[in-house]
Parts: C-alpha cells; structure tokens; sequence
C-alpha cells in the first residue's frame, strides 16, 4: 500500500484528488534539503551512539568479566537502562538530568561553578546521543560479555607462557575472538538506532539539529504536512536502505556460527 | 637447558583446608622427562602449573636451573606449555600461532619465519602453516602445540595431558613420537597425565602423587616393581594389583587360609612390626592357576577376559568370611571358562604393606 502511495501525489488537507507521479517523490526525497539533512542527521546520531555504546560497553564488558562481590546485582543495574521505555528515558533525561532548572547534571556544574547549560536545547543532537548511548551501552556490554566468557581460559594462559604483555593479549587475541561479537552489536544496533523516534519526540520535538529521517516522516504525514505520497518514499527509501543494513548483518550472523564449530 | 627443583611448593586454593598440592618436593634432572601421574584431583596439573607460573606457590619455593622462579610471572621463567586443549589461538593461522611467542620477545620477522619453518618441518606441518586451526584434525592441533612449544628451544617444556583428546591410535602412536621428540631435541619435560601407561612408557622416572601428596617418584621398573604404598601399588599396572587385607596367624600372614610366602628380610621386618591386619599386593601374573590336586586357594570361576596373547581370570574365594575375588593372568588360549572350579597359588613375589600402608618388603 506504501509502496503504492509512494509514487502518487496524495495531500490530505486540502483534500485533493490522489494522483500518480511516478517516481517523483523519490527524485524529490534525493533533492529536498530537508530530507537530506534528517538523513545527514539519521547517520550522524546512528553511527556515533552505536560507535560509543559498544567502546563503552566493551570497556565495561572487560570490566564486569572478572569475579568480584555483588557481581550479579552490579550486573543487572548496569542492564536497567536497556530495560526502560525509549518514551521514559528520554522524558527521565530531558527533565530530571538535563533541566537547566532542575537537571541533576546542572546542579552537579553549578556546585564546581559553572553556570546552567540548556543541554537539550544547546545541543540537541548530542543531548540525544548521550541518551542513546546511555540506553544501548547495556545492551552492547551484554552481547561483549557472552563473547568474553565465550573465550577458553587456556587461551589466555598460554598467552601469558608465551609472553604476551596483557596489551599485546587484548589487543592481538581477545580483540580478534570478540570482532564477531562486536559486529553483531553494531549492526542490531545500527538498525534500532536508525528508527529512533521516541527520544528524538520527547526530548527536542524535532527541529535542524536532531530531525532523523523517522521524524521527519511523521511530521510529512500525520504530524502535520499530511503529504501522504512523499512521505511514503522516504519511509521506503528507509526499509530499504534497513534491509540493505539486515542483508550483510546476516551475513555476519552466520560467520559467527560458522566459528563456534571450530 | 636445565633442572628444575620443588621445594616444599604448597598451594593451597583459596577456600579450601585442604593443600591442593602438599610440600611437594621433586628433583628433575637437565634433559629428563619427568611424568606427573595420579588420578583426578591429585594435583598433578596444578603441580605443573606452579611450574608454569599459572597458580600461586603458597608455601615453599620452585627453581629452574637454581633461580627462584616462585614469585615470577609465566613469561620470565623461559617455558613452553602444551594445554590439554592445546589452547590455539583460533583467529591465527598455524604459522602465527607457532610463531607468537617470538614475534613477542621481538624476534626479527625473517628469522622468526625461519625458525617456524623448522619446526613444522620437525613435525610434518609443513604444507599446513596457512590454515586455521579450526581446520585442522585432532591430531595436526596436536602437533601444531608442541610446534608452538619447541618454536621457542625454551629451557623446560611442560605437557598438560597432551594427548588426552585424541582417539586411542593416534594416541600411542602420538605418545612414542612425543618421546622420541624429546630425546632428540633433550629439553627438561615435565610431562602431566592421569594414565598409567602414558606414564610408563614414556617417563625416564614417575612421580605419583595423590590428594597433593607425592607418594613416590622412580623409574617405571622400579616403580612396579617396587611400589612404596598401598596406593602407588593399585594404581601402577594395567589390570591393577589384587590387594587384600590379610591377618597374620602365628606369624604367618594368611590369604584365605593359605600362608602367603614372603622373603626372609620381609619376615624379619614383620616379626618386628605390631598389629595383625596387613595389605597384601600381588600383581596378575604373580598368581596362576594350578591343576587339580595341588594346594591353592580353591575359587570358582567368574569372569574370563581374553586379549589374545593373554587371558585374565577372575576367581572368587572366600577369605576371612568375605567374598573375594582374585584376578589371575592365565595363557592366551586358555581353557578355563566361567563356572570352573580352580586352585590359584602364588607365582612370584608378593608386596606386603604395614598397617599405614606403608611397604614392608616383598
């Protein structure tokens, strides 16, 4: 049906005949400014929230694999933020952490005297990235931590007879058994990041600095352009663009099984 | 090349009352290969891995070549371990994974390729220094581990059940390239396995240890024939000593009703020694089957398992009110079968152990 809509000429309001324009609205969807910028806006938040949550989450990862007290219950509180709803996260961020009135975040840089920052206004993108990140660091962590506990202990121990500094180790041996493990996050996380909406809708509303392309979709059609036709071939130039993103990570998914047979 | 030298090495996991390996004292001579053999749990391969560096020494202290190495990381006590899961490095190819270690130590990449093609040559992995581990057979990872061992002409190889996951051929035949290997190349071996046979055929001396303690350390012969204890006597020799509580009955030890012959020192030692009850040790073919009309211990027939060049009959008796059941090495083509009636009667020495399981004599 989408596909159908995408290449007509559809407006609600003023309700107007649907006409057909062929591929119209995807020439358009490569020539609107707009589009082009939600999109610029899509992989910039994408990439660097996925970039960071798995450098974190390995961080932590390395962290949380060695046997400590509490272990368990330090593990689930680090599991809780990719628990809750992306709506409560970002409204949790945008009023309690980043409020220039009541921000837990301000109120930390005010006692060492600086003044308020309006994060979510000032820097929207980034504002939305820091939640991103916070949400999907967990997640990363998670998918790391399989793989670390994955790897034979002897492995590691005949490193170390052999010679191996614990740099030269990570670096030439745990980082190589983990890059199956890593892609996999990046790439789940590359195809949930690319439709974040609720974040974005909570925390800014939209606006040049942090529309994406679902925004921008949304606010072609039932936010409020009612332009039914064009949004539709954004919406498919996404699902393609996504099943382009899920082809190769399937491929990824199967070089990890092929390597647990070995 | 070098020694290596225990003394009085404990450790003692953190948890436990009890020392996984207990004062362990052991000399290994330059170019030895020293087998470690006891069943599960008698903390042989955590006595090769204080060796290793891989386990804290609690109590007591290890050398190599007269320097203490007890406090010193793995890396600084130039050693090479073979993992009973070989522990290859699975992205690497074979020619990597052998030539890790020296790329480490910052061997020059040209004689780092040099000294890798050596060693597969050594081994037959010539035409395999490309691949992955994953595809290679049991046998090739075997080998491409002890290649990453001798890449490095370290001072002490160290073996953890090197050949445990490997099938029963490929295992022995493994087993004499192994020794033939270490002869050639004269490297000091410590050598960890819970098989007897693998310890036999392949130590210039075994030590046994058992819950951490080290029981005896001797050559193979000597160990056989000569076990110091109750338990190196069981757990030497394949099928395993018949060992049975005896009483002694005016000075004469007997085995259900028969006196059980022993050499003049071993009575002497005895009629110096209290208590009654001691252990009998007497190996299958020290016994045999006698024709009727001789006077043995009379038992029937319960099981007879045939090898071939051998047979092994086991004969139940009653001994002290009890059921015992004695096994006898009999010839190949026997003629015994289950249900006979037979008189067993000793054949070659026998090992008495005092009351604390201790030796007495033969």
């Amino acid at each position: 049906m989408s596909l159908y809509y995408s290449f007509t000429k559809w407006t609600v309001t003023p309700p107007t005949p649907r006409t057909w324009t062929g591929i119209g609205n995807y020439t358009d969807a490569f020539t609107n400014i707009f589009f082009r910028r939600a999109a610029v806006t899509s992989i910039v938040m994408t990439v660097t929230a996925v970039v960071l949550s798995v450098l974190l989450g390995t961080l932590i990862a390395l962290l949380l694999d060695r046997k400590f007290f509490g272990q368990g219950f330090v593990r689930t509180l680090i599991l809780t933020p990719f628990l809750i709803m992306p709506v409560v996260a970002g409204l949790v961020w945008k009023n309690q952490m980043f409020s220039a009135a009541f921000g837990v975040l301000n109120w930390v840089l005010n006692q060492v005297g600086i003044e308020s920052i309006e994060f979510a206004t000032k820097y929207p993108r980034w504002a939305i990235v820091g939640v991103l990140v916070w949400q999907w660091t967990p997640f990363m962590m998670l998918i790391i931590l399989a793989g670390l506990q994955g790897q034979s202990s002897s492995v590691l121990e005949a490193a170390k007879v052999d010679g191996a500094s614990p740099r030269a180790t990570f670096f030439q041996i745990t980082l190589p058994h983990l890059r199956p493990y890593i892609e996999l996050g990046v790439l789940l996380g590359s195809i949930y990041l690319i439709q974040v909406f609720d974040h974005i809708f909570v925390m800014t509303g939209g606006g040049p600095q942090s529309t994406n392309i679902p925004l921008f979709v949304y606010q072609r059609s039932i936010g409020g352009g009612w332009r039914f036709g064009s949004a539709s071939a954004f919406s498919i130039v996404v699902v393609v663009a996504t099943i382009i993103l899920a082809t190769f990570g399937l491929r990824v998914l199967s070089g990890l099984l092929e390597g647990e047979e070995a | 090349m070098a020694e290596v030298r225990f003394e009085a090495a404990s450790r003692i996991y953190p948890g436990s009352e009890t020392p996984a390996v207990d004062e362990l004292n052991l000399d290994i001579a330059d170019g030895e290969l020293l087998v470690l053999v006891g069943p599960s749990g008698s903390g042989k391969s955590t006595a090769l891995r204080m060796l290793a560096g891989l386990e804290f020494i609690d109590k007591g202290s290890v050398y190599i070549n007269d320097k203490d190495v007890t406090l010193s990381p793995p890396q600084d006590r130039d050693i090479a371990m073979v993992f009973q899961n070989y522990a290859l490095y699975p992205q690497m190819t074979v020619a990597s994974n052998m030539g890790f270690a020296l790329k480490q130590a910052g061997v020059p990449k040209d004689e780092r390729r040099k000294r890798v093609e050596e060693a597969a040559r050594i081994l037959d992995l010539e035409p395999y220094l490309d691949r992955k581990p994953k595809n290679l057979s049991g046998g090739q990872r075997q080998r491409v581990a002890m290649g990453r061992a001798i890449v490095r002409s370290p001072q002490v190889f160290l073996m953890d059940e090197p050949l445990s996951n490997l099938d029963a051929k490929l295992r022995v035949q493994t087993r004499t390239e192994l020794a033939d290997l270490q002869a050639r190349l004269g490297v000091t071996t410590v050598y960890v396995t819970h098989d007897q046979v693998e310890a036999m055929t392949m130590g210039h001396r075994v030590a046994v240890l058992d819950h951490g303690k080290l029981q005896q350390v001797a050559r193979p012969r000597d160990l056989y024939s000569k076990p110091m204890n109750r338990f190196v006597a069981g757990f030497i020799g394949s099928p395993a000593m018949n060992i049975i509580d005896v009483e002694r009955h005016d000075g004469v030890l007997q085995l259900a009703g028969q006196p059980v012959p022993v050499e003049m020192s071993t009575a002497d030692a005895l009629a110096s020694t209290d208590g009654s009850s001691f252990g009998l040790g007497v190996r299958p073919e020290h016994l045999a089957l006698i024709g009727d009309g001789g006077s043995g211990i009379a038992g029937e027939v319960t099981v007879v398992e045939e090898l071939g060049s051998e047979a092994f009959v086991h004969v139940a008796t009653e001994h002290q009110g009890e059921r015992l059941t004695l096994v006898v090495r009999d010839e190949g083509e026997t003629s015994t079968q289950r249900g006979d009636n037979v008189q067993v009667g000793f054949n070659g020495p026998t090992h008495i152990f005092g009351p604390d399981g201790e030796r007495v004599g033969s």
